[in-house]
């Protein structure tokens, strides 16, 4: 069964097209990466996906709701990591998951599990803006799996994870389905049996079978 | 998901970072004082005009205060990018606008405290309930238009020029009766009841109104 069905994606900044027709499937629990470069439309690509963006064009489904009209009941299925971690600088590691708990209708025992998932616990009463940019990257992994999608929408989130990038995010792919953009090829090669590759904006094909096409 | 505790968590989040950093509160309060003493100073105050002047001065404190305290309100949030992060969890885009109002009133409620105060010391106006009903009253319909706006202009560039010229309009009518109802409570001549009335008026449409709009404007 399919979670994600993308057809003929495109997005229109002003007059610049970011995105042009993009047709894309994806299997429950599958996970794909999207390689380009700079400028080439991923990081759009992905806020689209993520519900973050409407498109100028094109349609999109995710777990069988049409993304457009049901984006606030897709948001329980959809993890997201943006470019940017977008953290509370003066609350602690702890805090920052304890309020996202509130917006998610999630226990706040969770918070506990998730800095054991990424590693912050000896971290957990610091504030946000003394940790390092691994650490506050971790917290944004940490938010985005809180309440626990089906989902991983993951933009470059190998930036500044250091050594042991692939484990973890490997650790928070299992059981669910993720894209995942990054400029690290062998990264996507390690976490990912498919590679969507985009140019200008363009999907000029994948690494593995031909389902996502153009 | 209840509305009502997603606002809560939001403003105590917040009213915790302000908390945390100092960064509005304190210079808000410095300023206050100082806007005061440049009116002190700059008007002949005796206890015949005190009344009528005082009010004048009350508002122009409040007005710029209020532009500060409500520019940060979705400024800090699109600086740190985290206004998304927020806006991708399923709590309601209107919930979320409440507690960011929520906060934002508590803030200028804090330099309220300092201003009353400080106008009476400064002014030589009585320091009355009734004074401090009509400021709070009018800091409602003040902070749900100055929030809406802040959220509209956060993601343009010429933020801090386009929040006033947006606010500062629509903020007119709880300057005109606010300022007839402080008058009033000071001895001028005037009701006070009607200028209440305005008041509670401007507040239900402004907040109504603001509500609706919040979902169009925090979506996407």
């Amino acid at each position: 069964m399919s979670i994600i069905v993308a057809d003929g994606l495109t997005h229109r900044f002003g007059r610049e097209l970011a995105l042009e027709g993009v047709d894309l499937v994806l299997d429950t629990t599958e996970h794909m990466a999207v390689l380009g470069d700079n400028g080439a439309g991923k990081t759009t690509l992905l806020r689209i996906l993520a519900t973050a963006l409407h498109p100028s064009a094109g349609t999109l489904q995710i777990a069988g709701l049409n993304a457009s009209r049901e984006k606030r009941r897709l948001r329980h299925y959809i993890g997201y990591v943006a470019h940017a971690p977008g953290l509370y600088p003066a609350l602690s590691t702890a805090e920052n998951l304890g309020f996202f708990c509130d917006l998610q209708g999630v226990p706040h025992e969770r918070v506990g599990e998730v800095l054991d998932i990424v590693g912050l616990r000896h971290v957990a009463d610091r504030r946000a803006s003394e940790l390092s940019r691994g650490m506050q990257q971790r917290l944004a992994l940490g938010r985005a799996i809180l309440h626990d999608p089906k989902l991983l929408i993951l933009d470059e989130p190998d930036a500044s994870l250091g050594g042991d990038a692939a484990d973890l995010l490997g650790g928070l792919m299992r059981g669910r389905s993720a894209v995942l953009a990054t400029h690290d090829q062998a990264l996507a090669n390690r976490l990912c049996p498919r590679t969507l590759v985009l140019r200008h904006g363009r999907s000029v094909g994948t690494a593995t079978h031909l389902r996502v096409v153009r | 998901m209840n509305p009502f505790l997603v606002a809560v968590a939001v403003a105590r989040k917040d009213l915790l970072s302000e908390w945390r950093t100092r960064e509005m509160v304190p210079a808000l309060a410095q300023f206050i004082v100082l806007a005061l003493l440049i009116g002190n100073f700059g008007f002949q105050i005796d206890s015949r005009n005190a009344p009528s002047i005082a009010p004048g001065i009350l508002w122009l404190t409040l007005v710029f205060a209020g532009l500060v305290a409500f520019g940060r309100t979705f400024g800090a949030e699109r600086e740190q990018a985290s206004l998304e992060a927020m806006l991708m969890t399923p709590a309601s885009p209107v919930a979320i606008f409440a507690g960011k109002a929520l906060a934002a009133s508590a803030l200028l409620v804090a330099c309220e405290a300092v201003l009353l105060p400080a106008l009476s010391l400064f002014f030589g106006t009585p320091f009355s309930g009734a004074i401090v009903f009509v400021v709070l009253l009018a800091t409602v319909g003040m902070a749900a238009l100055g929030c809406i706006f802040s959220a509209i202009v956060a993601r343009v560039r010429a933020r801090e020029l386009l929040l006033p010229l947006l606010t500062l309009p629509l903020w007119i009518p709880f300057i005109v009766a606010g300022g007839q109802a402080v008058q009033s409570a000071m001895g001028l001549p005037g009701s006070y009841d009607q200028a209440i009335g305005l008041l509670i008026d401007f507040d239900i449409l402004f907040v109504v109104l603001t509500s609706l709009a919040a979902r169009f404007v925090l979506d996407e």
